[in-house]
């Protein structure tokens, strides 16, 4: 018995070959693939270079380049360069940003509303985020959560659209408050820091949601359950044990928030007014209206980044992490 | 936990449902309007807003090029992103940490900055504004997601499954192609959508790079500086039809791949 | 060749490999015969899995060469190799069929397709698989797995076939069959099996040879039944099987026997490598199941009195503690048939054995 099972397999070994070769079969026995691939791999040094070469190159070239570039034509008195024109060395572009108030004013207005925006939209979806991870069974909170994602995924423009139709004068929440008959006119909504709020608060309360989501679920049920065996009250459990636990969930949904909302252009454009004019509309001016304007756009551009940039490093470190983990 | 708080808590969840869909409602319902003014009350119907879309040259032109820039950008943010995290995952060398945050720059980048940043290098290079320049620009933009979704995913490779395609006969290319790929599929695909509707959706980036040839969200945005139109609004629908549609697929795929799939 | 005329198709010629400080090979120099069953038995860091994975090419080797079949293979990447490997999880490709996975190996030597569909069918129906060849890894149970592991390693039909931990995964019943499954397909195909174990136990059930490693070292190397009964170190002693350890120092020898003073007691042994010196201080292993418990004072002055202070039945058989020293506790564990255990009502008994079965240790 045992002969004979051995010896099938070496005869179906010898039969004379039928068929194809599949296309990794002939290339793995291809004389010149493996002559190649012989001196391209041949240590793992050189597979590893291979390797790391394009992302190395691409990283540098094309992440880091445009904003080291950005900077760099932020020093210079004119770009894009013209024929016959040298461009010249220049701390002017930065200069003229802190010797005006119509620039330092949205400047500042820009941060201010992305605090405030950020803060309310942590404390909106915070409470949704709980009621998410700890109170709807696990089999569906898949369900609910996709719920939130749909109108997330619709674009930054349909979205404000969205909100502009919802406050306009003869939009639905005004219509709603007349039928009602709380207010006699319409309330101008519109082109204010509330219009503004409600808008950017929409476009990001998802940024914020799902880390909250995430770290909340972490949370074992049965801290809590100790908490209150300990004694602890709903509001001491939620202060000493929930609220720590998801800091982690606070830290990445805030600077998410943050940055995004500094960088909205369209949205400010749409829902705000020339009492709300933010940073991006300034920046943004150098590149359409003026035309020789560039080394200014890119000098602000940098001013801009630097300070979001800061600040978010800052309130990390003060939420005692590292950037390192901010994607996930 | 008290019963009241459940309730209280329910509550909010449901009015901030309310509060993100509403407003796409009010956009969808306005698209039926039968006038041109855009506001309540609505005293009639009509589908010919819907028809003027689907019958305007110009909207379906957009939306090729836009469809276009987003299926481009997306390829080649796979392929890249794929090709980063390939390296930036398995391996260790020093400068690790600097070469993962270079890489996640461009997603952390508010959007103004990342527009005009990209702007002044499409110039540096001397890429004409148009579509290479915003499909390098998407590019740009997405590999950040792609090389994340992807790390996450390699990181649950076992080690043991490359080196037994090794062991039976294939070179690290090979290994690659018929083990890591196929193993990666469904966060491809989950990033791939996520490129897809972050470039289709994208105004910033397009309105700066984009030459005279606007993009969906770029057309929208002008029409909308000239007034509101419920053909505005059956044009937003369609779009957020489809993106929805994409996103509830991204999101289908990405959670199974979660789950171990 | 051997004695039994088989040649070696592996020689690990000198072979080491250090990771950072730590020494994982020291010098290692062995040759493997065809068609032997070898297992590297030792406690994890050993050094057992990087030699097969050096011989796999996973890891080359700091010093040495590794000799396949008569050609130096050491600079060879594992894709060039005719050495295939069953891993520890198995790494079934989980998005191919189990057709599919045993294909891999075939596929890529280039061969046609008729010819591979021909030798999977053959693998398949050896091991019993025939009616799994479309289903996914992920609907196999952990046996048929393993089986679609080897039979996936066995495919291109190496020169020698590495396993690593092979039946960790599996649950404690499930093991026992497949070891006589695995020893069973290895005498059957006449392949070269390199197992890799921590489990004495799997390697004295499998193997033809067994080499003990600990830190870097080779311990021992002999037949299984070499290693049961006599140990060359305290180390393969104590890690193979249950035994008592007695440490004394050399007082003589007696008609070939080695006198050992015990503690004050005199006991009985035989050394492997000839007579230890006289007044050295040695260790000597006996087995539970060779000490001999007896009611009365046997006939010879070879035995030692003591009373039972603990007594376990585990069905097959009684495991008592035999304490020989009121003053100084020494205990000697032994086995007994448990129809006799009442014989030991009074708990004194006398402690005997057969003067080979004590093997005197060196150091």
């Amino acid at each position: 018995m045992a002969h004979t099972q051995s010896s099938t397999l070496e005869e179906s070994r010898e039969r004379s070959p039928t068929g194809r070769r599949s296309f990794w079969g002939a290339l793995a026995q291809n004389g010149t693939y493996n002559a190649a691939t012989g001196v391209l791999f041949k240590t793992q040094r050189r597979q590893f270079l291979l390797l790391a070469s394009f992302p190395l190159i691409w990283v540098f070239v094309a992440h880091l380049g445009p904003i080291i570039q950005m900077f760099w034509i932020s020093f210079l008195d004119s770009y894009p360069p013209r024929v016959g024109y040298e461009p010249q060395f220049t701390l002017d572009n930065w200069a003229t940003f802190f010797g005006q108030s119509i620039f330092v004013t949205p400047f500042i207005r820009t941060l201010v509303y992305a605090f405030t925006f950020t803060f309310a939209t942590l404390l909106i979806t915070y409470p949704v985020a709980y009621f998410l991870a700890k109170h709807v069974k696990r089999q569906n909170q898949l369900i609910f959560l996709l719920l939130l994602l749909i109108p997330f995924w619709v674009g930054e423009i349909v979205r404000t659209y969205a909100i502009m139709i919802l406050l306009g004068n003869t939009g639905a929440l005004n219509r709603l408050l007349m039928m009602l008959g709380m207010i006699e006119r319409p309330i101008p909504f519109m082109y204010t820091s509330f219009s503004l709020g409600v808008g950017i608060v929409y476009l990001t309360s998802l940024y914020m949601l799902l880390p909250l989501y995430s770290a909340l679920e972490k949370i074992p049920r049965s801290y809590l359950e100790a908490g209150a065996d300990l004694g602890a009250g709903a509001w001491t459990r939620f202060r000493r044990i929930t609220l720590p636990l998801s800091k982690e969930g606070i830290a990445s949904g805030c600077t998410l928030v943050f940055l995004i909302s500094t960088g909205y252009y369209a949205t400010p454009v749409l829902l705000g007014g020339p009492s709300t004019t933010v940073f991006a509309e300034t920046i943004a001016g150098f590149f359409h209206v003026a035309g020789d304007q560039w080394p200014t756009g890119a000098a602000f551009s940098s001013i801009m980044l630097i300070a979001a940039l800061s600040i978010t490093g800052i309130f990390l470190k003060l939420m005692g992490r590292s950037g390192k983990g901010l994607m996930k | 936990m008290t019963k009241s708080t459940r309730i209280f808590m329910s509550v909010i969840y449901w009015a901030f449902v309310v509060y993100l869909f509403v407003p796409l409602v009010l956009m969808v319902v306005m698209g039926f309007k039968d006038s041109a003014f855009i506001g309540f009350p609505i005293q009639s119907w009509t589908l010919d807003w819907y028809k003027g879309v689907f019958q305007d040259t110009e909207v379906i032109n957009v939306f090729i090029y836009s469809m276009t820039i987003a299926i481009t950008s997306t390829l080649l943010s796979l392929v890249i992103g794929t090709w980063v995290a390939s390296f930036l995952g398995p391996y260790k060398f020093p400068g690790k940490v600097i070469i993962f945050a270079i890489t996640c720059l461009p997603a952390v980048i508010p959007g103004i900055i990342s527009a005009i940043s990209l702007r002044i290098y499409a110039r540096f290079l001397d890429i004409e504004p148009g579509m290479l320049a915003i499909i390098l620009g998407h590019t740009v933009h997405n590999v950040p997601f792609v090389a994340l979704v992807v790390m996450a995913r390699l990181a649950t490779l076992p080690k043991s499954h490359i080196e037994a395609a090794r062991d039976l006969g294939a070179d690290s290319l090979i290994a690659f192609f018929r083990v890591t790929l196929p193993y990666l599929r469904p966060a491809l695909i989950g990033a791939g959508i996520f490129c897809m509707l972050l470039s289709f959706d994208d105004f910033v980036r397009a309105f700066f790079l984009g030459s005279y040839q606007p993009t969906l969200p770029v057309l929208i945005f002008a029409k909308l500086r000239s007034g509101m139109s419920p053909e505005i609004n059956a044009i937003s629908t369609v779009v957020l039809v489809m993106t929805a549609i994409l996103g509830i697929w991204a999101e289908r795929s990405m959670r199974r791949m979660n789950k171990g799939a | 060749m051997d004695q039994q005329g088989r040649k070696a198709i592996v020689h690990i010629e000198n072979v080491s490999k250090s990771f950072g400080q730590t020494k994982a090979i020291d010098n290692l120099d062995m040759k493997i015969m065809a068609g032997e069953f070898v297992t590297f038995l030792g406690p994890s860091g050993c050094g057992k899995s990087t030699t097969l994975r050096i011989l796999g090419g996973f890891e080359s080797p700091d010093q040495g060469r590794v000799i396949l079949d008569g050609v130096d293979v050491t600079k060879q990447p594992p894709n060039k190799r005719d050495v295939n490997m069953v891993f520890q999880d198995y790494a079934l490709f989980p998005h191919m069929t189990v057709g599919e996975n045993i294909a891999f190996g075939l596929e890529l030597k280039g061969q046609q397709r008729g010819e591979i569909d021909r030798r999977v069918a053959s693998l398949l129906d050896f091991l019993q698989l025939s009616g799994f060849r479309d289903r996914t890894p992920d609907q196999l149970s952990g046996g048929q797995r393993q089986r679609v592991a080897l039979a996936r390693a066995l495919a291109p039909d190496p020169k020698l076939l590495l396993l690593d931990e092979p039946l960790g995964a599996l649950d404690a019943k499930l093991r026992g069959q497949v070891q006589v499954e695995l020893k069973d397909i290895q005498r059957r195909t006449g392949k070269t099996f390199f197992f890799v174990t921590h489990d004495q136990e799997e390697a004295l059930t499998m193997s033809d040879r067994i080499v003990v490693m600990n830190a870097g070292r080779v311990e021992q190397d002999g037949t299984p039944e070499d290693l049961y009964y006599r140990p060359a170190s305290r180390f393969v002693a104590e890690f193979i099987g249950e035994t008592n350890l007695l440490e004394g120092t050399v007082r003589g020898s007696d008609q070939g026997a080695v006198i050992i003073d015990w503690k004050g007691h005199s006991v009985y042994g035989s050394a492997n490598g000839g007579q230890p010196q006289t007044g050295s201080s040695v260790a000597a292993s006996i087995r539970p199941e060779n000490v001999i418990c007896l009611p009365q004072r046997p006939a010879n002055d070879r035995a030692l009195k003591g009373r039972i202070v603990n007594r376990v039945f585990k069905g097959s058989k009684t495991t008592v503690d035999v304490q020989v020293d009121e003053r100084d506790p020494l205990i000697i564990k032994a086995h007994v048939d448990p129809a006799v255990a009442h014989q030991f009502a009074d708990d004194t008994v006398w402690v005997t054995w057969d003067t080979n079965r004590l093997a005197v240790l060196a150091g």
